[in-house]
């Protein structure tokens, strides 16, 4: 019986050490061999892998930091580890874009190709008896099938592709950026990568942000999104004018963006524009009409429908 | 249970929703333009935006952000730290963390873990006598 269950254990115990996993696609990135070597080495002391990993992708991208400065920043002493999101909260505290990647190898490989090192959560036990571990990747070698990684007390860690996906797999595939404000990552996901400088911003680093969402409406120029969240961002930096030209370019690329004709219709109100506001305010009620911003557009209508009207320049 | 400890933890507690509130209107310069929707509130899901866009969420999220601090607070951080690790938090990340902090991996091991799981095998492999490595 005992025996038994030690053999029926055993492939699900030895699943992290013994390469049985199955095997995933070849590496297959822009080149035959990536290795960005200038990413410094924080060897982990124990338990604090989190520390040491952040410290790797944040010293790379220019912040002056070390594995036991972070400790306070992201390790949780009774959990003996450090939580993926606190790892992101505290790229953020740094006004570095936290972004976690779309989770596939080839995203990851992208992030390579582009120049990025990326953080990743590994699990090097089995599914159900899991062992968590960060780690940085910093390249791959295709001939050779190999990632290449600064983990734990080894500079450079050379693992067998299919091994490494084995372990990043059974970790979730999470893998996360800590990106420069405007840079912007190897993998073309607009969405995801607003979202990560949208809360960026909420963490008040408003500068930081500012950059980043000009890059993204560079980069993405027919994003709706990113126009609309530069207009918010150029409005709260007090630019007004320039915030209405972002909303303008917005609804050029989406009509149907209502928070974006909200938000020019009150603007035009501001500036004595109100027969133009309330034109516009209208087609955004009828859009909102049962939708998630039905009540903030009907508090705007009454805004500029108490507003007096004013001279209107173009 | 004890009274002593039932007003030690609520004098934590208004500390911390103090500190967080504290942090929350000091970190939130949407608030300033009344009326515009944020960036925000469009990036989230449409639930969460609606969710968000309402006086009361807002406030129940100063609440959670409380509630998260308190929540590191038990996991070994000091309290000034963990006013500041919560302040960094998006909405979304704080309700993931309100509901399973316990649970949520914590990478944190090295691979003296792996080690330690492997002398386990090896010590059942050993008691069923599967192998033998260790005397007895």
């Amino acid at each position: 019986m005992g025996r038994q269950l030690a053999i029926a254990l055993l492939p699900v115990l030895l699943a992290g050490c013994a390469g049985l996993v199955p095997r995933e696609a070849p590496v297959q990135g822009r080149s035959e061999r990536v290795e960005l070597a200038d990413v410094p080495f924080f060897p982990q002391r124990r338990y604090q892998c989190g520390p040491a990993a952040l410290a790797t992708v944040l010293a790379y991208s220019g912040i002056d930091t070390s594995a036991d400065a972070l400790v306070p920043e992201v390790y949780l002493p009774a959990r003996k580890g450090s939580l993926q999101v606190e790892l992101l909260a505290a790229s953020r505290r740094h006004a570095r874009v936290g972004y976690v990647i779309e989770p596939t190898l080839a995203a990851l490989v992208a992030e390579l190709d582009a120049g990025h090192p990326v953080l990743v959560l590994q699990n090097l036990g089995a599914v159900h008896l899991p062992i968590w571990h960060y780690a940085v990747v910093i390249g791959y070698d295709s001939g050779r099938e190999q990632f290449i990684l600064r983990s734990g007390s080894t500079r450079r860690e050379l693992l067998h592709a299919g091994r490494f996906a084995g372990t990043w797999r059974r970790g979730g595939r999470w893998g996360m950026l800590s990106l420069r404000p405007g840079e912007i990552p190897g993998g073309a996901q607009p969405a995801r990568y607003l979202e990560s400088v949208a809360a960026l911003e909420t963490a008040g680093q408003t500068a930081a942000a500012r950059t980043s969402y000009e890059a993204a409406a560079a980069r993405w120029p027919g994003e709706p999104l990113a126009w609309f969240a530069l207009g918010n961002r150029r409005l709260a930096d007090g630019g007004a004018r320039e915030a209405e030209s972002a909303f303008a370019r917005a609804l050029e690329l989406a009509p149907g963006d209502v928070a974006a004709r909200n938000n020019r219709a009150l603007l035009l109100a501001r500036r004595g524009c109100r027969a133009q506001a309330l034109a516009e305010i209208a087609l955004a009620a009828q859009r909102a009409e049962h939708g998630p911003l039905e009540r903030e557009v009907a508090d705007s209508r009454r805004t500029i429908e108490a507003t007096a009207p004013g001279i209107c320049t173009p | 249970m004890n009274c002593e400890m039932n007003m030690k933890q609520t004098l934590t507690r208004a500390f911390a929703y103090f500190t967080v509130v504290a942090f929350g209107l000091a970190s939130t310069p949407q608030l300033a333009q009344a009326g515009m929707i944020g960036t925000g509130t469009v990036v989230d899901t449409a639930v969460a935006a609606a969710q968000r866009a309402d006086n009361l969420a807002r406030a129940q999220s100063l609440l959670a952000r409380a509630d998260v601090q308190q929540q590191l607070q038990k996991l070994g951080v000091n309290a000034a730290d963990a006013a500041q690790r919560v302040a960094s938090l998006s909405d979304a990340e704080l309700q993931l963390l309100a509901k399973q902090a316990d649970s949520l991996p914590a990478g944190g091991d090295s691979a003296l873990a792996v080690i330690g799981i492997v002398f386990i095998v090896l010590l059942i492999l050993d008691y069923t006598g599967t192998i033998h490595i260790f005397r007895r």
